[in-house]
């Protein structure tokens, strides 16, 4: 008897293991789609249907995502390097030099956190633009632009503090250069720097400093603020769309070819008229969906698709291709490494990586001006942009019509920061000279 | 959450102004609170604000007289300073970039900054560039050792030679 019962329990080890894991099996009905979903931690952040505009490739293509992805590979790849590194004015060019020479997997781990961070700058960037010509600022999600704006900025803080870590040439005057346009702010400038810094110079203190603001402080604030975005996301009523993503009285959602295959029942008319009256009262999210005893899903008629598989498998394909850009990059190229920090010798021309060049560029031109008096207006006007632009048309579209003013002043705002970031890197030569780079 | 609705609305029946002792304290301990914030922001500003500091001092030697003969151009790096002498005339200007606080070179005509390429004269004053105001020049006295000795610490006005 006993016996028996352990041999059996012995028997179902494997399956009760992988059940108390995993609450439901793979999904083969509408019921377990939704359930694995809301019972899985790492799922459970996505609603359990998502509007079937929201997985089109086009509107979003993942850049949101590819970020987060890349701040996630950044933090594995930081963790990595932090192994073998050392904070110290004495120490951390060498450590650079083992990591090329006698770290297993070292040069390609830097390589990886090098080229993530300038992916993730880069795409950063992108995914505003996209959520400025899509109009996707507009009310209600201003305050997730804001939040979008500030990590932004910290995106462009963490790398510029990870830049001195090595202690290379490059590293200590792109410090040097940023730290004195800190303190060309009026009134607190002047502490701002010194307590950027710890001194007067760019040192063991600014060293230091850099490198907790580097590991722990940045991290910290951005892992908040990413959650809160995503968070936002779902109470802000999802990903945004255009108003016919929502109809399901007009044309288009009677022809039955428009309809998710998922679905199971065909609607009627009268089931179309009965849900839209609940979609106009509910958002998405998993209380929409579960009321009463049972999951009600598939059963309500909507221009919507279950997260699982269509949402998920998007965003697994984000991530593949992410991952495999990031590796291949870092297999093809490595991360440059300049010579030791000389501090009587700045290299000519001493340039900052790509991304600062147009703010170098304008540096050159009026310190206060070029340095803060400008970048601050710019953060200004982008983070108050939702506040100005109050009218709810032509959102979820790319470039609509309607949008035209809008649009065409950001796009002048982009294109005039890529002239000034293609003029610092092409075009500036020895004593920041004009040189042609034919 | 029953009872504090019913709070809430006995609350809301309060006409404009009249103090009731759960408003007094409400206020009381909301100021608290936001001041302690205030205050727990500013001591870690304070914190993070060194006291004192780990780098070179102001003061230092240079090196005799002698060392410089007349017609001397040169710069010490490890001081981020180019010492001057004509005659017996000596003079200390620094080298650190007033714009952004790169180190300049000498040039031909006085210096050149590589970073965002201002210019200077020899004496320090601005050519070129965005540089906003010329060189500083630093106070150079004779130690009783018979070294110069420069104070960074002491800006003087350019033109004011020490007499070796």
């Amino acid at each position: 008897m006993a016996k028996n019962s352990y041999f059996s329990a012995l028997k179902e080890m494997p399956a009760n293991i992988w059940h108390s894991i995993f609450r439901n099996s793979l999904p083969s009905s509408d019921l377990g789609r939704a359930q694995t979903s809301f019972t899985n931690f790492f799922l459970h952040i996505h609603p359990v249907k998502v509007n079937r505009h929201t997985v089109k490739p086009w509107y979003t293509m993942g850049l949101g995502l590819i970020s987060f992805f890349l701040f996630v590979l950044l933090t594995i790849s930081g963790i990595l390097v932090m192994f073998y590194y050392v904070p110290s004015t004495e120490q951390a060019y060498d450590r650079m030099l083992d990591l090329r020479g006698s770290v297993a997997f070292g040069t390609f781990l830097r390589n990886m956190h090098r080229w993530a961070a300038h992916g993730m700058v880069a795409v950063v960037f992108l995914h505003m633009c996209r959520v400025f010509f899509t109009g996707s600022y507009k009310k209600p999600r201003e305050f997730n632009w804001v939040i979008g704006v500030v990590l932004f900025l910290l995106t462009l803080f963490s790398s510029f503090t990870g830049y001195l870590l090595p202690w290379d040439q490059l590293a200590f005057w792109a410090i040097t250069v940023g730290a004195s346009i800190a303190g060309y702010a009026p009134i607190v400038g002047k502490d701002i720097q010194f307590i950027l810094l710890g001194d007067t110079n760019v040192g063991q203190e600014a060293l230091l400093r850099f490198y907790v603001l580097h590991i722990a402080v940045l991290p910290l604030v951005m892992a908040l603020l990413v959650s809160i975005h995503f968070w936002r996301i779902r109470k802000d009523g999802g990903l945004s769309r255009p108003e016919e993503a929502e109809d399901l009285t007009g044309e288009k959602a009677d022809s039955l070819s428009d309809w998710p295959k998922e679905l199971d029942v065909v609607p009627t008319p009268a089931t179309v008229a009965a849900s839209a009256a609940v979609i106009e009262k509910k958002q998405y999210g998993i209380q929409g969906l579960v009321r009463g005893p049972f999951t009600k899903v598939g059963n309500v008629p909507d221009k919507s698709v279950f997260s699982w598989p269509n949402l998920f498998m998007a965003e697994l394909f984000v991530f593949v291709v992410t991952v495999a850009g990031v590796l291949v990059v870092s297999l093809l190229f490595n991360a440059p490494l300049e010579e030791p920090v000389n501090i009587a010798h700045p290299p000519n021309p001493a340039k900052a990586p790509w991304y600062f060049l147009g703010l170098q560029e304008m540096v050159s031109y009026s310190a206060f001006w070029g340095g803060v008096g400008i970048p601050t207006l710019e953060v200004l006007i982008l983070l108050l942009v939702p506040y100005f632009d109050r009218t709810t048309k032509g959102v979820g579209r790319w470039f609509a019509k309607e949008r035209l003013l809008a649009n065409t002043l950001f796009l002048i705002f982009v294109i005039v920061n890529i002239i000034l970031i293609i003029v610092g890197t092409f075009f500036r030569g020895p004593n920041w000279g004009f040189v042609s780079p034919w | 959450m029953a009872t504090a609705k019913k709070a809430n609305t006995s609350n809301d029946e309060l006409t404009e102004g009249q103090m009731t002792r759960r408003r007094v304290l409400s206020w009381l301990s909301g100021f608290g609170l936001f001041g302690s914030a205030v205050v727990s922001v500013f001591s870690n500003l304070v914190f993070i604000k060194p006291r004192a500091t780990y780098g070179q001092p102001n003061r230092f030697s240079i090196g005799k007289p002698e060392d410089f003969p007349s017609g001397t151009r040169i710069t010490l790096g490890e001081h981020n300073i180019c010492v001057v002498r004509e005659g017996e005339k000596l003079c200390a200007i620094s080298t650190v970039c007033t714009h952004l606080g790169c180190i300049v070179s000498t040039s031909e005509t006085g210096f050149a900054c590589p970073c965002h390429g201002s210019r200077y004269d020899q004496d320090g004053n601005v050519t070129g560039g965005p540089a906003p105001k010329a060189l500083p020049w630093y106070k150079v006295s004779l130690a009783p050792n018979g070294e110069l000795e420069v104070d960074k610490g002491e800006e003087i006005a350019a033109g004011t030679y020490f007499n070796a």
